[in-house]
């Protein structure tokens, strides 16, 4: 899938998902009655941190519960049901539904640096570089809702709604990268 | 403007030396400042003469001469001139503090108007956009200021700023250059006061900057640090003594920062160069950014790191042989420990190993009971081991090898294994059962939406881990009770005082952060019932003397009553309009107070002999309004809800002297409320 001879290795750190359990949850028998749980009465949500798929999850009154943590798509729904099916054993009548990957963080790194000014010149209103802000140049591609931010020494983090846009942002960003790269004497 | 549009005549004087349009039967002042082409002059006193006429500022929004009551004229355009004139003393203010020239102040205000009609200013605080669009001009006009600058005088988060400055640019579509720490030089060497030598030490520092931006340094760091650390090496480079701490509070950076650029600075090339050398010569080699060598360097520590623990692990491997072979020659001494063994030996060939080893070992005596302490703790040891060793077996299935394998073999394999499974005892078993569980799974979603949990994959003892037992869950509840006594007794204080407030009927629902909502319609049976309801909701004006209205309530019955009526229905169930302007959310009712109804209204407060002007008005609307309610357009509605208000304030107002109603005076009838922008 790459253009170049040696492949990227895109390396997925952080999957965030959200389902409901479509009942209310009662946060206080969750927080006494469970292991490895925070709760945070003042914003109304406990945390709770499984071991096995490593996942922290937000645990709202509502039913709505967000995961992250996950490093694949496939692990965070595990992480997912799991967690639906300890509260069920907590005596909670829970239903799995709506699950939905909502974000997903990758890096990737390029064997070349990258001219941060050069890049943003060249795609001046989708790129934009504030030093004094961050170091690293963002690059918005609108269309598969990914952002990607350029560091000097070439590496990048990629966030976007699933691991195929992830994907295809890579690509996509590869050879304007390749423009304005700046080969590092190793 | 042939005629007046208070009073309707048409006879208008017209005075092109004030510029004004008066109206000459009402009085009223129609026009200001006329513009007019031709030029008169007027003699001064002591002969000089004075061209006729008044100066209007170019831009739109100057103060309006206060005539009459122009106060609430506060609609339309005249909003936004408002807007803009205040954004516009905004910029002038803050742009004088930077020390801006009036040119980029003008291009600022320029880029404000078009925030504005953008719509870019809604949600926004005006102190963030103002500083954004200035900021915005210091970036296209290249002036050294800096977005900390802007933040220290609002005392706002660089950042946030940041974030509108960069919403701007981008709905703007201005491409603001990137910043280039060669600016920035100028202004901080100016205000370490050089002196004589400024120019030069700006260019050294100059020289400095161009070459760390080779040897890029300066991607992604800030510009004003490298500008810090390039001065501080040029004043020191022309005999200047520059104390860091100096640079810092000039330069706005820490002291970690500074440092940091020097360090990398000097692991440049450049830096081994003399002064002259680096004045006049150009290294070609360009370097790395030092984060990349930094990174470069964890990877090589990290695989060094890995090397080393393997040599680690092979060392000890030796000398826990060593330590067992001594063990097990200890452990000969004692013929009681070994019937102790025998008793807690489960495999046969564990004890058949470890009778060979006690042959094989020599006797030694053992004396002491420290010894047979340390002995037995290490046979505690040991039996772990053993009985990791058994697992071991049963999954790995080789019972017979173990039994011919001689002592160290076995022995290896204990602490490799113990490594891995010490640290998680459990894991092992489930680690098993995860593989088959992954091989059964199959299926994924499907199930997803309906709703119910598809359990495959799940392991239901090991939810069970995550769930503490009664005795526990009783711990707990007591530890976070104490923990969180605070917050409780805050929710008892809030159920306490809610409980209260519903006893006594004031009991307002507030939601922190819900939209302000329209009081439901009191349901009243009768008019009078209605008034007194919606009265005791809503006692909030002090001008209004309830006392009086509610004695007025009672005295001419129907019409009051009617008139409350239909406002009752009709903001609630109609769409007010032109109404919705006003006083934002408060539907007109008759015990609206008059501050709130806004400056437009208050000219209709009266006495009472227009409450029977207003009755009989009202009366005649009222049929058709009430046959209608909801159903009808805005003009059913203006008429009565119009004239009922006029009538309530003039209730209330029942203290004031009769006098001529603003009503009568403007001709009631052709009521409307467009002509009451202007202000009349």
């Amino acid at each position: 899938m790459d253009s170049s001879d040696e492949a990227l290795d895109i390396i997925v750190t952080n999957v965030v998902a959200t389902f409901r359990t479509r009942c209310h949850l009662n946060l206080r028998t969750i927080a006494l009655e469970g292991t490895n749980v925070i709760y945070k009465p003042e914003v109304g949500k406990v945390l709770m941190k499984l071991r096995k798929p490593k996942i922290t999850a937000s645990i709202w009154s509502s039913g709505k519960i967000i995961c992250t943590g996950a490093t694949s798509e496939d692990e965070a729904k595990l992480g997912a049901r799991r967690l639906a099916r300890c509260l069920q054993k907590l005596g909670f009548k829970v239903r799995f539904s709506a699950f939905r990957v909502v974000n997903v963080l990758a890096v990737c790194s390029m064997p070349f640096g990258v001219h941060l000014i050069d890049f943003t010149k060249n795609n001046r209103p989708i790129a934009s570089y504030e030093p004094e802000l961050h170091p690293a140049a963002t690059y918005r591609i609108k269309h598969l809702k990914a952002t990607i931010q350029v560091f000097s020494t070439g590496s990048i983090t990629v966030t976007g709604p699933n691991v195929q846009n992830v994907a295809t942002a890579v690509e996509q960003v590869y050879p304007l990268l390749f423009e304005c790269q700046k080969p590092l004497c190793k | 403007m042939k005629s007046c549009k208070n009073c309707g005549s048409s006879e208008i004087d017209v005075d092109a030396s004030r510029g004004n349009a008066v109206c000459m039967s009402c009085g009223s002042v129609l026009e200001d400042n006329i513009i007019v082409s031709e030029v008169e002059f007027v003699e001064t006193g002591g002969g000089g003469s004075l061209a006729v006429g008044q100066f209007v500022s170019a831009e739109g929004g100057a103060k309006l001469p206060s005539f009459g009551d122009s106060h609430f004229t506060g609609v339309g355009k005249e909003s936004r001139a408002q807007t803009l004139q205040r954004a516009k003393q905004h910029i002038n203010t803050l742009g004088h503090q930077l020390q801006m020239s009036q040119h980029c102040l003008d291009t600022a205000f320029n880029f404000y108007k078009m925030a504005l009609t953008k719509h870019l200013t809604r949600g926004r605080r005006s102190a963030h956009v103002i500083a954004a669009c200035i900021y915005l001009v210091c970036r296209t006009e290249g002036t050294p200021h800096m977005l900390l600058d802007l933040s220290d005088l609002l005392q706002v988060n660089v950042f946030v700023l940041g974030k509108t400055f960069l919403v701007l640019a981008r709905e703007l579509c201005i491409n603001a250059p990137a910043i280039d720490p060669c600016l920035y030089i100028p202004r901080f060497a100016q205000l370490l006061e050089f002196g004589e030598k400024n120019h030069e030490v700006s260019m050294t520092a100059m020289r400095l900057v161009q070459r760390m931006k080779r040897d890029w340094m300066h991607t992604g760091r800030r510009p004003a640090g490298l500008c810090g650390a390039a001065l501080l090496v040029a004043a020191r480079l022309h005999d200047f003594r520059r104390t860091i701490k100096e640079i810092i509070s000039i330069v706005k950076v820490c002291e970690a920062t500074l440092r940091k650029r020097l360090v990398e600075f000097e692991d440049t090339p450049t830096s081994q160069l003399t002064i002259e050398e680096f004045m006049k010569v150009d290294l070609d080699q360009e370097c790395d950014p030092p984060c990349f060598t930094a990174g470069l360097k964890k990877i090589k520590a990290q695989q060094l790191e890995m090397e080393l623990r393997k040599k680690i692990d092979e060392v000890s491997d030796e000398i826990q042989e060593y330590q067992d072979e001594i063990d097990a020659e200890l452990e000969n001494s004692r013929p009681k420990l070994r019937g102790i063994y025998a008793a807690y030996t489960r495999d046969v060939p564990n004890s058949d190993m470890l009778s060979s080893s006690s042959k094989s070992a020599d006797g030694e005596e053992l004396e002491d009971n420290d010894e047979l302490q340390a002995v037995a703790k290490h046979f505690g040891r040991d039996l772990e081991e053993l009985t990791l060793e058994a697992l071991i077996k049963l999954e790995q299935k080789r019972p017979e090898e173990e039994e011919e394998e001689e002592e160290d073999v076995p022995r290896r394999k204990g602490p490799s294994l113990e490594s891995i499974l010490g640290p998680m005892p459990s894991s092992a078993t489930l680690g098993l059962r995860e593989s088959i569980n992954t091989c059964t799974e199959k299926e994924n979603d499907g199930a997803a939406d309906s709703g119910e949990l598809d359990l495959s994959g799940i392991d239901d003892s090991e939810i069970e881990l995550y769930l503490l037992n009664d005795k526990e869950v009783k711990i707990k509840t007591a530890l976070w009770m104490a923990e969180n006594s605070d917050y409780l007794k805050e929710q008892k204080e809030k159920e306490a005082k809610i409980a209260k407030e519903k006893e006594l009927g004031i009991y307002k629902e507030r939601k922190p952060r819900g939209p302000s909502r329209r009081r439901p319609p009191i349901r009243a049976s009768t008019a009078d019932e209605a008034i007194e309801k919606m009265l005791e909701q809503k006692k909030i004006s002090s001008k209004i003397n309830y006392d009086v209205l509610k004695d007025l309530d009672v005295k001419p019955g129907s019409s009051p009553a009617r008139k409350v009526e239909s406002p009752k229905k009709e903001p609630t169930a109609a769409k007010l309009t032109r109404r919705n302007r006003m006083p934002a959310r408060t539907p007109l009712s008759l015990s609206t107070p008059l501050s709130s109804l806004g400056k437009r209204l208050k000219p209709f407060i009266s006495g009472q002999p227009n409450k029977k002007q207003a009755v009989e008005q009202a009366s005649n609307p009222l049929p058709v309004a009430v046959g209608a309610p909801g159903g009808e357009s805005v003009v059913v509605e203006s008429g009565p809800v119009m004239y009922d208000d006029g009538a309530a304030e003039e209730e209330d107002e029942d203290e004031e002297e009769v006098c001529v109603s603003a009503m009568e005076l403007m001709g009631g009838n052709d009521y409307g409320f467009d002509g009451d922008d202007d202000g009349f």
